[in-house]
């Protein structure tokens, strides 16, 4: 029963890792980091999967078991990102200002993500996966208008450090 | 265009660009050890109920019963540690129940409550067992104070306020230490939380949820 379990698990996570890979990108900043927040996520959905029963989409139910992992069960250090790190976002705002192509956009968009808090990055993160405010409420756990209102502020945030 | 727009647009495409993980290569990960704050937390709080139990099996039981039999005190000693280890059991329940209670797929919100619920009642156990400290202490010193035997080998001329004194700061001094040492263990390991818990729910007081 256990490795049917596992191996139903193994199948499902495959198929939808790049949802894990998604919120390791946003969290970590280096290789290593990201390897290692992904690892835990894996155990904790792991631990959480006899529960899961269907209710909710594979993925949807995946989204808080990630998140939650980021945001409150992890403890590694690694992750922190350096000060210098926004300074050298600053620094590229201004000397690309005549070089600005999508792509750089989205390496400063990048950068500039790593500087909010582990919940606001969580909010970043539903909102690029397309879920709506009633669904960000619900898998934050806060109302649709506490989401809106953060969201916003979030935005605002971003606009500020990528533009100073 | 809206800066998070245009991460939007290119967000599905990544797709092509993130690991892929084999099987095989999952099937290892789920097989290795966590290290989750709830299982530091979980540690830690077994710690701190085992070692002072464990403590206790190395304690010299005939001694101890003739020592508070001699003091008066071993009626007193037999409520006290009954009420102490129905107050442990009690604990022991509690902190099962909020283990059970911590789950990863619930949402953040509830999610950090729990996990500062469970704290909370670990604390309880350290308040309680902190306050035992000066309740024996000062019981048992109070009756040792007024034997002959400590009054004989008191140096002449010492007063018993200097005697109390001491002793209170004594019986202090260990509180605050133990104290301290449950407020840097715990500072450390829940001061992300809490920071994320209150950023989540209190922000500027704007939560209707």
């Amino acid at each position: 029963m256990t490795e049917e379990l596992e191996h139903k698990f193994i199948a499902d996570l495959e198929q939808h890792q790049n949802i894990v890979h998604k919120v390791c990108k946003l969290y970590t900043n280096n290789k290593d980091a990201h390897n290692d927040l992904f690892q835990e996520i894996t155990i904790q959905l792991w631990k959480a999967y006899p529960k899961f029963r269907g209710e909710a989409k594979f993925s949807t139910w995946m989204y808080r078991v990630a998140l939650n992992t980021a945001i409150t069960l992890y403890r590694k250090s690694k992750r922190t990102i350096k000060t210098q790190d926004f300074d050298s976002v600053l620094f590229k705002i201004e000397s690309s200002e005549y070089d600005d192509t999508e792509e750089q956009q989205l390496q400063l968009l990048y950068k500039a993500i790593h500087h909010l808090s582990d919940i606001e990055k969580a909010l970043v993160f539903l909102y690029l996966e397309d879920k709506n405010y009633r669904e960000i409420s619900e898998t934050m756990g806060i109302s649709e208008v506490n989401a809106r209102v953060k969201m916003n502020r979030v935005k605002n945030k971003l606009k500020k450090i990528l533009n100073p | 265009m809206d800066q998070l727009e245009l991460l939007k647009k290119n967000w599905k495409k990544l797709d092509h660009t993130l690991p892929k993980l084999s099987r095989e290569e999952i099937s290892n990960l789920i097989h290795k050890k966590s290290s989750s704050i709830v299982k530091w937390i979980f540690i830690i709080s077994l710690l701190e109920f085992i070692i002072p139990n464990i403590l206790l099996l190395f304690a010299d039981f005939d001694k101890y019963t003739t020592e508070t039999r001699a003091l008066g005190l071993l009626n007193f000693s037999i409520i006290f540690n009954t009420i102490t280890y129905i107050v442990i059991i009690y604990f022991i329940y509690r902190f099962y129940k909020n283990y059970q209670s911590i789950s990863a797929d619930s949402n953040p919100k509830v999610l950090m409550q729990n996990i500062i619920k469970t704290r909370r009642s670990v604390k309880h156990y350290i308040w309680f067992n902190l306050a035992m400290i000066p309740i024996i202490s000062l019981v048992t010193l109070y009756k040792k104070f007024s034997t002959p035997d400590f009054l004989e080998k008191l140096p002449e001329g010492t007063s018993m306020l200097l005697v109390w004194f001491l002793t209170f700061v004594l019986v202090a001094v260990i509180v605050t230490l133990t104290w301290l040492f449950y407020r840097l263990l715990y500072g450390i390991l829940l001061h992300k939380l809490k920071k994320n818990y209150n950023e989540l729910v209190y922000s500027n007081g704007d939560d209707c949820g």
